[in-house]
């Protein structure tokens, strides 16, 4: 009999010595939830700041002269303006179009990057750049055992950042959305004067701590990398300067519903293996300003087709995204209420006509919204109506194999369960993941 | 999750496979979900329960418990009529997280047959089947 050995972070015994309901996620003990529940944790984050431990996340370094050539040829952003010290959403194709992984690119110099991906990918993607950069003069290093990462994500999270971190307010100086400042340790590869990036953040402590404003709730937060010996005493620091915000530790679970809300793929779930197209993510494309999507930019429109000189670049991947064959279309939608679904190819997609058009790949409730005269309002929509109970709205992505436009109601049905949804173009309203970092500083 | 020498399972009621506890009053069966369902679930955000008037037969599935985690669907652990269903579990399904024999029972039945309840576990057996 084969037994099944869970890798861990260097978190997991705060977290099951702190009533964490833990669960394996990509091959990791994580924790699902702590004791105050899911619904409390997602509303913790809309309402002040939650941390998670996302340590289980894998990194790759990728240097040398020839680094942004192999990356611009594996990853489906257009890196050739990146600039040093912001990073960019983005996925990891084969030559079919699927996807290997869906990567966070940070360029800290021209010659030096990191690609941060998911639970247990470090090894592979870090073969595929490998296997793909042939004669380019670059090195790929699986960063996995080298680091470790936590994220602050809500409204309250830079004041209490500010009350741990060394000169908080240069930090906090032009930090945009997907910007990042700092290095992980004390001996980052490249030298200062190579770049224009800001590569020193510390903790009060002397801890040097990569803070990224990035995230995946939706919110306004940070990301932050730090070496494995240093996250639990980080994580500790954070809980404790925290307390009077009410920070909380928030688990999977609440990660799950935000990331729903939000409208973001989970990897391998929302976005795998198959044809990386015709969803709510294809700003992940190099696609010049006039291209055939829709003005949601979510779906090719009707009888228009992608063709080579939409793109701003060549990628792995990008003829199998020209091709007609095996269409699918993914589309995020809103039950009437909290109720939901299993996800999974078992759970049917019927339209009104009574066919089955497809199958749910994810469905989470979101805790922090409800329904007003056919409009969605968050806990956080300063235009709520008086009274606003949000009583919670299940949400997630359908794939489908035809174009549906947002507004129409498709059926969810689970063996003898049904529930009415409706697809949408955006769920949750009112996030704060973009706004000015000045609007949430003192 | 809690450890099985942690879970509350009250001597004087019956289990079943799939997680459901049952109390006999006379012809009237209260069932419920058991400490090790409500702590697999995690927080439970919805409860379907049956209209009163409804008729079972033992085995079949009278409602469906959601959780931020995950639909589960529950059995009827004994043929019957629903006579009772626990209305307050609508504005507050945490109940049955909480309190889950107590305030958070789910329906009232009143059985054909009380014999059919014969095959379900004690807590010794049910603790026996927990620990696989």
């Amino acid at each position: 009999m084969e037994t099944k050995t869970l890798k861990t972070t260097p978190l997991n015994s705060w977290h099951r010595n702190n009533g964490a309901n833990m669960a394996d996620f990509g091959g990791f003990d994580m924790p699902l939830w702590y004791e105050s529940g899911v619904k409390n944790e997602h509303i913790g984050v809309i309402e002040s700041a939650g941390i998670f431990d996302t340590s289980h996340m894998a990194c790759v370094m990728v240097a040398g002269k020839d680094a942004l050539s192999l990356l611009q040829l594996c990853h489906t952003r257009d890196l050739a303006n990146l600039k040093d010290g912001r990073c960019v959403y983005g996925v990891i194709l084969n030559e079919k179009g699927h996807v290997i992984d869906d990567a966070i690119v940070y360029r800290f110099t021209s010659r030096h990057y990191m690609v941060c991906v998911n639970a247990g990918m470090g090894k592979d993607v870090a073969l595929h750049l490998h296997a793909n950069k042939k004669t380019l003069d670059a090195t790929v290093d699986d960063l996995s055992e080298k680091l470790a990462k936590m994220d602050i994500q809500g409204k309250n999270s830079a004041k209490i950042l500010s009350l741990i971190i060394e000169n908080p307010d240069s930090v906090f100086e032009k930090m945009p959305y997907f910007s990042f400042k700092g290095f992980f340790n004390n001996k980052p590869p490249f030298s200062s004067d190579d770049t224009s990036y800001s590569s020193v953040v510390n903790l009060k402590n002397g801890t040097p701590v990569l803070l990224s404003r990035s995230g995946y709730t939706g919110e306004f937060g940070f990301e932050l990398f730090v070496e494995p010996d240093k996250i639990v005493d980080l994580w500790e620091t954070i809980l404790k300067a925290g307390a009077k915000y009410n920070l909380i530790p928030c688990g999977l679970g609440a990660r799950d519903s935000l990331r729903a809300g939000a409208v973001l793929p989970l990897s391998h779930q929302d976005v795998g293996s198959w044809k990386f197209i015709n969803n709510p993510w294809m700003f992940a494309l190099p696609l010049k300003p006039d291209n055939p999507v829709g003005e949601n930019c979510t779906v090719v429109k009707e009888k228009a087709t992608l063709v080579q000189e939409n793109f701003t670049k060549d990628f792995i991947g990008r003829d199998a995204l020209l091709s007609k064959e095996d269409l699918t279309f993914t589309l995020p939608f809103a039950g009437e209420t909290l109720r939901k679904v299993s996800a999974g190819k078992d759970t049917r997609v019927i339209d009104a006509n009574g066919n089955d058009i497809g199958h749910v790949l994810t469905c989470a409730t979101d805790m922090a919204i409800g329904w007003h005269n056919d409009k969605i309002y968050s806990i956080a929509s300063s235009d709520k109506p008086e009274g606003f109970k949000a009583k919670g709205i299940s949400c997630g992505f359908i794939m489908v194999d035809r174009k549906i436009e947002a507004g129409e109601k498709v059926t969810l049905q689970e063996k003898k369960r049904k529930i009415m949804v409706t697809v949408m173009s955006d769920i949750r309203p009112d996030r704060t993941a973009r706004n000015k970092i000045s609007t949430f500083l003192p | 999750m809690k450890e099985i020498s942690e879970l509350n399972l009250p001597e004087e009621l019956k289990y079943s496979k799939d997680h459901e506890w049952s109390k006999v009053e006379g012809d009237i069966v209260t069932v419920g979900i058991d400490d090790y369902a409500q702590d697999q679930l995690g927080e439970v955000v919805f409860v379907e329960v049956p209209e009163v008037g409804d008729t079972f037969s033992k085995g079949d599935e009278f409602g469906t418990v959601e959780s931020v985690k995950a639909v589960s669907e529950i059995y009827i652990p004994v043929s019957g009529e629903i006579v009772e269903v626990n209305g307050n579990l609508e504005d507050a399904p945490e109940l049955v997280n909480n309190s889950p024999y107590e305030e958070g029972w789910i329906i009232k039945v009143k059985a054909d047959d009380l014999s059919e309840l014969d095959n379900l576990m004690d807590k010794a057996a049910y603790l026996e089947m927990l620990k696989g």
